[in-house]
């Protein structure tokens, strides 16, 4: 079969949409604020593995859709979203064969980029006010990285989605 | 080796393209309305998912209650009921006394607004933003603008609706004011939200204005949003400092915003002739000195 040919897609997409469900379900009010961006991760682990793919355009129809699940201001997550997987998709190959621990601090900053993006947007739109806990969902992500990958890399692997 | 961007557009192209439609979304937020509707009656099932896990845990702390602890709640709640239907009663008196009274000065009476019960969805929302999601939308006749309230007072207003869903934004946004009347001396004000679910601010009150701590704010209806004389906060604090040109006021709301479930979405009377109540209003408005 060749390469050029996608396979799997609806895995893809269907990890979209689980990844969509996890940011929008309701947690207790003191782990609220440590909510890992679960579409982020998912996103990022994709244009990673297939960054011919699923790349800039993709991250910014699914920050559209967060946008609008979320009741936020349009654009803010689908500008945001582009930018850090521009630089997912810049320096794939880097980060693929980066050791695990090294891979989920990028990860992680990259989450950082993310809110510092979405706060500076939010902050021009509307008002919004500055407040560490920002950063919480970075370190969440820090710690569930590892596993994200591994369960996308199996199921790419089972798949076969290319 | 895959054959990397062998062929398609740069990703700084695509970067561009992506950066572009986000400024125009931005810009354009406002007058994509209709869009934003549509889609995110696509995207509600999702929503109706997400809130399955919470409504289980509902469901499951429910039916694991004690027989003790129903017989306290049922003996709670007849106690409370006797008390709400005696004072109904008085209220029925009053109400009929007030039409009456109307009735000789030539104002229109009020009537009976429609009502539904609204069950909160526990989806989140943005951060930044106080929102709460409630379980009907443009199919039960929900919107744009339409009152909430709960049982202690104004909850926020409807700001987005979808077929199934409807987004409330609570009286605690930054972004809500409201405006109110304090029940003691009838001084008009306006109630703004700070971010703060158990505080809001009113905003260039004169230092002389008459206003104590434990006044009683209630909606004014001259927004012609939120109907006339439904309870929205308590006056905690009043400062008048010398160095500022107005006083400092703060407020607790009197819903409580941090653990509402169940909602009322209220029709306000005569919102399917919009074009003829405002006429028959003035003269309401005129009475309120």
């Amino acid at each position: 079969m060749s390469m050029h040919i996608p396979h799997g897609r609806w895995v893809v997409w269907l990890s979209f949409l689980l990844a969509m469900l996890f940011q929008i379900m309701p947690l207790p009010g003191l782990v609220e604020s440590w909510r890992p961006d679960w579409l982020l991760l998912v996103m990022i682990y994709w244009a990673m593995a297939l960054p011919h793919r699923y790349n800039i355009l993709s991250a910014w129809v699914l920050g559209v859709l967060l946008d609008i699940l979320l009741g936020a201001h349009l654009g803010i997550r689908a500008l945001s979203m582009s930018l850090v997987i521009y630089v997912v998709v810049l320096h794939f190959q880097r980060l693929r064969n980066f050791p695990m621990w090294q891979q989920a601090l990028m990860v992680a900053s990259l989450v950082c980029l993310h809110h510092l993006l979405v706060f500076w947007v939010q902050f021009v739109v509307n008002v919004a006010s500055f407040d560490v806990s920002l950063f919480l969902p970075a370190l969440s992500s820090l710690i569930i990285w590892p596993w994200v990958f591994w369960m996308l890399r199996r199921i790419r692997r089972i798949y076969k989605v290319r | 080796m895959k054959p990397i961007f062998a062929r398609g557009i740069s990703n700084q192209f695509r970067l561009t393209l992506a950066i572009v439609l986000s400024v125009i979304l931005l810009v354009a937020n406002d007058r994509l309305e209709p869009v934003r509707q549509s889609i995110s009656s696509l995207l509600s099932p999702l929503q109706y998912v997400a809130n399955i896990p919470g409504a289980v845990l509902d469901w499951s702390a429910e039916s694991i209650a004690t027989r003790n602890m129903l017989a306290k709640q049922n003996k709670q709640l007849l106690r409370q009921q006797l008390l709400m239907s005696e004072r109904l009663q008085r209220f029925e008196h009053l109400r009929q006394e007030n039409d009456r009274l109307r009735a000789l000065l030539g104002s229109p009476v009020h009537m009976d607004s429609k009502k539904m019960v609204a069950e909160v969805m526990e989806v989140a929302s943005d951060p930044f933003r106080h929102y709460v999601v409630l379980n009907h939308g443009a199919r039960s006749g929900v919107f744009v603008g339409q009152p909430v309230v709960d049982a202690h007072g104004v909850v926020g207003q409807v700001v987005e609706i979808s077929e199934l869903t409807s987004r409330v934004l609570l009286i605690s946004d930054v972004t809500h004011a409201i405006p109110v009347r304090v029940t003691r001396n009838d001084v008009r004000l306006v109630v703004q939200g700070i971010g703060e679910l158990d505080e809001l601010e009113l905003r260039h009150v004169a230092k002389s204005t008459d206003l104590r701590v434990g006044d009683l704010l209630v909606s004014s209806g001259l927004g012609k949003r939120f109907p006339e004389g439904y309870p929205v906060a308590r006056v905690m604090k009043v400062e008048r400092d010398d160095g500022q040109s107005y006083a400092t006021v703060t407020a607790q709301p009197l819903a409580a915003l941090d653990r509402i479930r169940y909602l009322l979405l209220i029709w306000p009377d005569g919102n399917q002739s919009e074009q003829a109540e405002p006429k028959a209003d003035e003269p309401k408005a005129e009475e309120t000195p």
